[in-house]
């Protein structure tokens, strides 16, 4: 696989989401065919890798950040985040939509309670959509 | 089954006891993502009980109102990894430095990777290699869950495979018999010596690699769940005489003995005093096998 090196990519949490450049000069940002890595390694990614530190964008035909890398970063958002209580939290983990909750954001939020950030949101509509991936579901059997 | 190690193994009948009872459960806070005291109180507000080995980032689970010490929403998160204490000492022993640029040969599900990760703050690099794709998926989801970010994953066979870079430090945790975790997998059963032999064949090839990828000064960390010499004192006596490396002591404040010294007509005794043997009785553990090495 190619890395192609665009830190330019930093723009795009800088923007939608508020975070500062303090935070994501921490990460060089590598484009594949289908998405962007964020690394903060510093030899340069060989084109053996099939992982290059944390996927962060899907970029096939929108831009869609991921919820892996929402919960490294998201903590640090100062735009486009959705608190939300325990209850949501668990209904929104569990791939629940929720009304009533975005208001007036549209398009990909972080979504969190106080102390955790759950993952990516997509509020269409006024109502918030989980985007978080079937392996981060929680079970009925866990607290 | 382990009669055959009766004369190497101290205290062999409290290894025998220990080896026939289920193992407690382990593990560490992921200090990338959270706080070692916020997270314990989590799990204690659970209802974890869990207690703290010395002034170390490792955690006994005593009692737990879940089935799997992972069934939790911060274990979802990445806030901690279950991991013996046995399989930790290998990564802390090693000591990478955010900056540094280490090699992890045989590195899936990334126990010891994402430990490593968490030691460099994220800084520097890892190369994180393994052959076996279905365990590579397991180290793809595990740093991506812990938010593992200085971590490059290569699949390749690390006997034969270019790193492309000269590095600071190289763990090589080897494919091997696995008698150490056979309380914890009872299923896996007693390997035979031409398993030993295979595996010490292999581990060669390895360390061999292991050096053309090392810096001059160096630290190569070799370490096996197995007990039998001939996949641990053995190879690491290959690295010294036919690779010329030198041999560190390897000091951890974990209970552990130190090396076999003879073994089925071999003298290891050039080696035996600086390797570390951790053996399931001395801290209710899985077994280790750990030895440091410089390249000169
Ligand atoms: C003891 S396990 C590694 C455990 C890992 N270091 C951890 O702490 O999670 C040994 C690994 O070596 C891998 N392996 C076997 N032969 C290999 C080879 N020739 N090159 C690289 N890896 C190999 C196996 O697939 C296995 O995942």
């Amino acid at each position: 696989m190619q890395y192609l090196k665009k830190d330019d990519y930093r723009n795009y949490f800088r923007d939608v989401f508020g975070i500062s450049e303090d935070i994501l000069k921490n990460y060089h940002f590598y484009e594949t065919r289908s998405s962007v890595w964020a690394y903060s390694g510093d030899i340069a990614p060989i084109s053996e890798a099939e992982v290059v530190g944390v996927r962060a964008l899907r970029v096939r035909n929108i831009i869609k950040p991921t919820t892996s890398f929402l919960r490294i970063i998201g903590k640090y958002a100062t735009k486009n985040v959705i608190f939300v209580d325990e209850d949501q939290g668990m209904r929104f983990l569990s791939g629940e939509s929720l009304s009533e909750i975005c208001q007036s954001l549209k398009g990909y939020v972080v979504v969190r309670t106080a102390s955790d950030v759950l993952g990516c949101g997509l509020c269409r509509d006024g109502i918030l959509i989980s985007q978080v991936p079937k392996k981060y579901r929680p079970d009925s059997t866990w607290l | 089954m382990f009669e055959k190690y009766s004369g190497i193994i101290p205290d062999f009948e409290s290894f025998l006891k220990a080896v026939a009872t289920p193992q407690p459960y382990w593990f560490r806070v992921n200090t990338l993502k959270i706080g070692e005291m916020e997270l314990v109180s989590r799990l204690s507000d659970k209802g974890f009980i869990i207690e703290r080995f010395r002034n170390l980032n490792a955690y006994k689970i005593e009692s737990m109102p879940v089935k799997h010490p992972g069934a939790t929403l911060e274990h979802s998160f990445g806030y901690y990894y279950v991991q013996d204490i046995s399989s930790m000492v290998p990564a802390f022993v090693l000591d990478p430095k955010p900056g540094e640029t280490v090699l992890d040969m045989a590195a899936a599900p990334g126990s010891k990777t994402t430990l490593m990760a968490a030691l460099m703050k994220n800084e520097g690099s890892i190369v994180a290699n393994d052959t076996r794709a279905s365990r590579l998926r397991a180290l793809g989801s595990n740093v991506e869950r812990l938010g593992v970010t200085n971590v490059m994953i290569t699949k390749g066979d690390a006997r034969t495979m270019n790193f492309k870079n000269q590095y600071d430090k190289i763990l090589l945790d080897a494919p091997c018999t696995g008698e150490g975790v056979i309380r914890k997998n009872p299923k896996h059963g007693m390997p035979g010596d031409r398993e030993h032999r295979y595996f010490s064949q292999l581990q060669k090839s390895l360390i061999k690699n292991a050096w053309n990828h090392l810096d001059t000064g160096g630290k190569l960390v070799y370490s096996t769940c197995t007990f039998n010499p001939l996949e641990n004192e053995e190879v690491v006596q290959y690295a010294v005489s036919k690779l010329k490396m030198d041999i560190l002591p390897v000091e951890f404040p974990v209970p552990h003995v130190r090396g076999v010294s003879f073994w089925e007509g071999k003298d290891y005794t050039d080696i035996s005093n600086f390797v570390m043997r951790i053996y399931p009785h001395l801290l209710n553990t899985g077994g280790m096998f750990i030895a440091v090495l410089e390249k000169r």
